[in-house]
């Protein structure tokens, strides 16, 4: 036999709950539909709870004087099946077609239906249209809009908080973070660096983007030196290695493109740069078309600028647009080291100091002492390989075995 | 007006037994006026907007019950899909505009429906009808919407059911004139007054004031004079009404002085008058176990569409 | 600059439908013998007795006539006779028409002319722009056009689409806009934006009047080598987001402007849609313009520091390029 429940009704718009002020039926009685069996009172009104159909209370479940939240089930009754049905108590299960037998008149609606028939039910899907944005990005490298704002305000940038681990989403550095991080560096003695050791930092951060990678091979010097011994004024060791240098470039000038994107950007013209150390820092004059011009043509150049390199007066058509640089840090008595190239060119030359060491000597017999000293060549990686660059450095050991050619 | 009450009181019933959602809004009282309006239509062919106690004349105009009970109960078949519940139903193609909540916002859409006619040279005969309260008189609407009707000499029947309560406002913190019907001066159009709680006076006046209409007389002010027999919706149980009101001739249960004048005249007997009872309880429960059984809407189905465009549809 | 304006091709575009559709009228103010406020219907009486007629002074009933006529299978234009008075209809304009279709199926083609935005010594209730308040409001669509072209196309299009349309019209473009052709050759539908300028440094969003305030910013910038992109909105309901998108994608940088008041609104809904669905083409913060938060003044003096000028916009564009 069905089982119809009493509800608490919703009596009034802002009425969450109802007081039962009085049972007018109790369980065994039988009622009518429509008839009013529990008296209930809100704060705007008292109102009677009626059934939904005749039939015999199973059983009442609530209380008088007690307050009930609309929807709670009062109690039940046990109703007949003809009546059930006649109230239209009995929801009959829909057949597939979404139609029910015997459902009486259909629906007249102005409503166009959907073409197709009813569709599919859909999930409810978040309304996010485009590309993903970066607040799904995970990891230390991505920065928030707000990790951003503060470190521009305190002058930062990505290379300067390397030393935090992220503590956010991902890893993701976060502002909390950050200030922890000064508040933790701040007891520590620090002075003000000056622009040129920015200006170098901020060229170093950029160049470090990409992926350097560095190789070195020893080169004989003797002749080199030899041929110096012969000029008058004789010029300095860098000229000669600038120049070899060029000339190599120009045979190979795919070694010195640029990756930007999916294309390799060839130099125009094989202007190199060399590195000058001034106070607290390093500045790179360039000479123009060194595959064309001789050491003889390059040396007044290449005086000069050296000069005004250190009086930190390079003329303006001697900066940029390099496309490699050369670095003798073997005047600092250094034999090795790598380089970093500028973040606008992809190759940069570096040779130790000249040593002193005993070769063997196939035809003497014997060992001979010979002045050698480390090229060193680093690179991008993405635009050139192991390979190519030791062949790189090859063909200028053999360049400089004959000096008088350059 | 029989189908009317039963309707109504089952409604009520339903809502008191937690099945009906939202309000539920019964014009006991006022079944004789809008019964007899309702009388005078013809469905599909006049305009009738009716208010939240406005049963009688829907039913007497034509609509079909389960247009009703379907749109209390939320039943997806019902004419708003169940985007708009109870009496705020409506087939504006039928004639049977679709009310909002705002007072006197109804009247002058009849007008505009008049109009439209008149433009198409489909006016001849036709009456627009619209109910209002005596709350709705204080609108600034219900002055435009007379008062356009008037100007446009449109065949409008404003009836006025002047029940003495908006919600629980007393007619004297209402308006200050001392009868509404007085107002049909001020706007140029012909007024009439009847008691509401009368069924063969309010026929024989809102009869009279469609035929007017509808000969071209312009619009129509009918003032009907009776006392709300129940809250403003079943939430209410309108506490606030007088004893002393309820016991005045304007307190008489339309229903029971129509009965009873149908019975002396002789046009009915008492066995005919409980036969018509008891069909109208039996179409009363069919239509309502009908919506009762039917689905509910499903907000996955339904295409949220706000826009009759397709094209302006996929755009949000 | 030709010599049709702006208010011609309004005219142009409702003698042409009430030619063409039996079932349009007009219903307004001053519409008939006289020819409206501001001459949108003159002559049109003349032509067509039935379909021009006088209301009284009663926007809530203009609307609810519309409505109903709408029900009954007409296609009435309202012409309201300034965007502000419509407020005294906001009710049937936003409960009667939006709501309609949705509740009953039955569509509301109606087109609610808003002759709107300031022009100097309009003062507060002569120059409002109503557009913001009444897309809140699902249901409506509301176009905005900026250019002679756009005014007769968009004008024609609203009457023949099925749903109510707010047609508003810049009374400051009326006479000052004008164009060697008035039906262009440009035609886009309805919810379609239009790229008006190219650039690549940052891309301003504009609608009606302010269309032309940010191509002539965008003209002064560029002397400076600042190429700005000049996005018209064309209507702002539908909001053609896309375009939107596409243009900032380019650029990577938003300015809304809008003559309308700054609380929420139009340029606050582009702002919020480029910052929830392209957040990742932005290289700044996006940026609104809008007229001040107060009544909009009399005085031209005060009038023309209220409502974004060719002077402010240009500012915020420099603020923008410098974020």
């Amino acid at each position: 036999m069905p089982e119809i429940p009493i509800i608490m009704p919703q009596l009034g718009e802002s009425i969450a709950e109802a007081t039962i002020i009085r049972l007018n039926v109790a369980q065994g009685d039988t009622v009518q539909a429509d008839q009013e069996v529990i008296e209930v009172e809100t704060n705007k009104a008292t109102m009677d709870v009626t059934t939904l159909c005749a039939g015999t209370v199973r059983e009442i479940l609530v209380e008088e004087g007690v307050s009930y939240p609309v929807g709670t089930v009062l109690g039940f009754l046990d109703v007949t099946e003809e009546e059930a049905e006649r109230t239209g108590m009995l929801v009959h299960a829909e057949d597939s077609s979404g139609k029910r037998e015997g459902a009486g008149e259909e629906a007249r609606p102005h409503f166009a239906t959907p073409e197709g028939g009813a569709r599919e039910p859909r999930k409810v899907e978040p309304s996010i249209r485009g590309l993903t944005v970066p607040a799904g990005m995970k990891g230390a490298h991505y920065l928030s809009p707000r990790m951003k704002a503060r470190m521009d305000e305190l002058g930062l940038r990505a290379a300067d908080i390397s030393a935090i681990v992220g503590s956010g989403a991902g890893g993701r550095v976060t502002v909390t973070d950050l200030e922890k991080f000064l508040e933790y560096v701040e007891e520590w003695p620090h002075s003000q660096a000056s622009p040129m050791r920015l200006s170098v930092a901020d060229s170093m951060r950029r160049s470090s983007t990409r992926p350097l990678a560095s190789v070195g091979r020893p080169v004989c010097l003797d002749a080199l030196l030899d041929y110096r011994r012969s000029l008058e004024p004789k010029p300095p060791l860098t000229i000669f290695l600038l120049r070899a240098f060029g000339k190599a470039l120009a045979e190979e000038p795919a070694t010195a493109g640029y990756l930007i994107g999916e294309h390799i950007v060839h130099p125009r013209a094989f202007d190199l740069g060399v590195a000058v150390q001034v106070e607290d820092g390093v500045l790179v004059p360039v000479l123009r078309k060194v595959d064309t011009r001789t050491v003889e043509e390059l040396m007044e150049e290449y005086l000069d600028l050296v000069r005004k390199a250190r009086e930190r007066r390079v003329p303006e058509e001697n900066i940029g647009g390099g496309i490699a640089t050369v670095t003798n840090f073997g005047t600092f008595g250094l034999v090795w080291g790598t380089p970093i190239p500028l973040p606008s060119e992809t190759l940069i030359l570096g040779i130790g100091a000249g040593v002193k060491k005993p070769v063997w000597s196939e035809k003497e017999q014997g060992f001979v002492p010979k002045t050698e000293a480390d090229l060193i060549l680093t690179f991008d990686h993405r635009v050139v390989d192991g390979g190519g660059a030791g062949m790189l450095l090859t063909r200028l050991a053999d360049l400089l075995q004959k000096p008088e050619k350059l | 007006m029989i189908t009317a009450r039963t309707l109504e009181s089952k409604l009520a019933s339903l809502y008191k037994a937690g099945k009906i959602v939202g309000g539920v809004y019964i014009g006991p009282g006022q079944e004789a006026i809008s019964a007899s309006l309702g009388s005078c239509l013809t469905w599909g062919h006049d305009v009738f907007a009716a208010l939240i106690r406005d049963q009688g004349g829907r039913t007497a105009f034509g609509e079909p019950m389960l247009d009703a009970t379907r749109s209390y109960l939320g039943s997806v078949k019902g004419l708003s899909r169940g985007r708009d519940g109870n009496i705020h139903r409506g087939d504006p193609k039928a004639g049977l505009p679709a009310m909002i909540s705002h007072l006197g916002a109804m009247i002058s859409v009849v007008s505009g429906m008049l109009l439209a006619r008149r433009l198409q040279g489909k006016l001849e005969g036709v009456v627009g009808a619209a109910s209002v309260g005596d709350g709705a008189t204080s609108t600034g609407a219900f002055h435009e919407g007379l008062n356009v009707a008037a100007v446009e000499k449109l065949p409008l029947v404003l009836l006025l059911a002047n029940n003495q309560f908006a919600y629980s406002t007393p007619t004297e913190r209402q308006f200050a004139c001392a009868n509404l019907v007085d107002r049909a001066i001020g706007y140029g159009v012909e007024g009439h007054e009847v008691d509401g709680t009368d069924l063969l006076a309010s026929l024989k006046v809102i009869s009279e004031a469609v035929e007017r209409a509808r000969e071209g007389g312009g619009p129509q002010l009918v003032v009907a004079n009776l006392l709300r027999l129940s809250g403003h919706g079943e939430h209410d149980d309108a506490s606030y009404v007088p004893e002393a009101l309820k016991n005045s001739p304007l307190g008489r249960d339309c229903m029971t002085v129509g009965e009873n004048q149908l019975l002396e005249a002789g046009m009915i007997t008492t066995d005919e008058l409980a036969s018509w009872k008891s069909e109208a309880a039996e179409e009363v429960q069919a239509a309502v176990a009908t919506a009762q059984q039917e689905p509910s809407p499903d907000p996955y189905q339904d295409d949220w569409r706000v826009f009759s465009s397709p094209e302006l549809s996929e755009h949000h | 600059m030709g010599e049709v304006t702006y208010i011609d091709a309004i005219r142009e575009a409702q003698h042409d439908v009430l030619q063409d559709d039996e079932r349009v009228f007009i219903y307004g103010q001053d519409v008939g013998n006289f020819g409206g406020a501001f001459k949108a219907t003159k002559g049109l009486k003349e032509l067509f007795p039935d379909r021009v007629l006088d209301s009284p002074i009663s926007e809530d009933a203009m609307i609810g006539m519309a409505v109903g006529a709408a029900i009954e299978g007409m296609r009435p234009i309202i012409e309201m006779q300034f965007a502000d008075f419509s407020s005294v209809a906001f009710n049937q304009i936003v409960n009667q028409a939006a709501t309609h279709f949705f509740r009953t199926g039955v569509p509301i083609p109606i087109t609610v002319r808003l002759p709107s935005g300031g022009t100097p010594g309009s003062g507060p209730f002569h120059s409002q722009m109503m557009e913001s308040i009444y897309a809140y409001y699902p249901g409506l669509v509301i176009v905005t056009p900026a250019t002679v072209a756009d005014a007769y196309w968009m004008l024609v299009d609203s009457i023949a689409l099925d749903d109510p349309v707010l047609y508003c019209e810049h009374k400051f473009l009326y006479r000052w806009l004008k164009a060697d052709s008035m039906k262009g050759d440009d035609r886009l539908p309805i919810g379609q934006a239009r790229i008006v300028r190219a650039g690549k440094h940052a891309t301003v969003v504009a609608y009606s009047a302010m269309v032309h305030e940010a191509l002539r910013a965008a003209d002064s910038l560029s002397e400076e080598g600042w190429e700005i992109e000049v996005v018209d909105l064309r209507s702002v309901k539908p909001l053609d987001t896309d375009t939107v998108i596409a243009s900032v994608a380019r650029t990577g940088r938003l300015l809304a402007v809008g003559e309308a008041f700054p609380w929420g609104g139009v340029t606050a809904e582009v702002v919020s849609r480029v910052a929830s669905e392209g957040f990742h083409l932005l290289d700044a913060p996006p940026q609104r313009l809008n007229a001040r938060d107060t009544p909009v003044p009399y005085h031209p003096n005060l009038w023309e520091a209220h409502r974004p000028t060719l002077e402010s916009i240009s500012a915020a564009i420099r603020n923008l390029l410098r974020l």
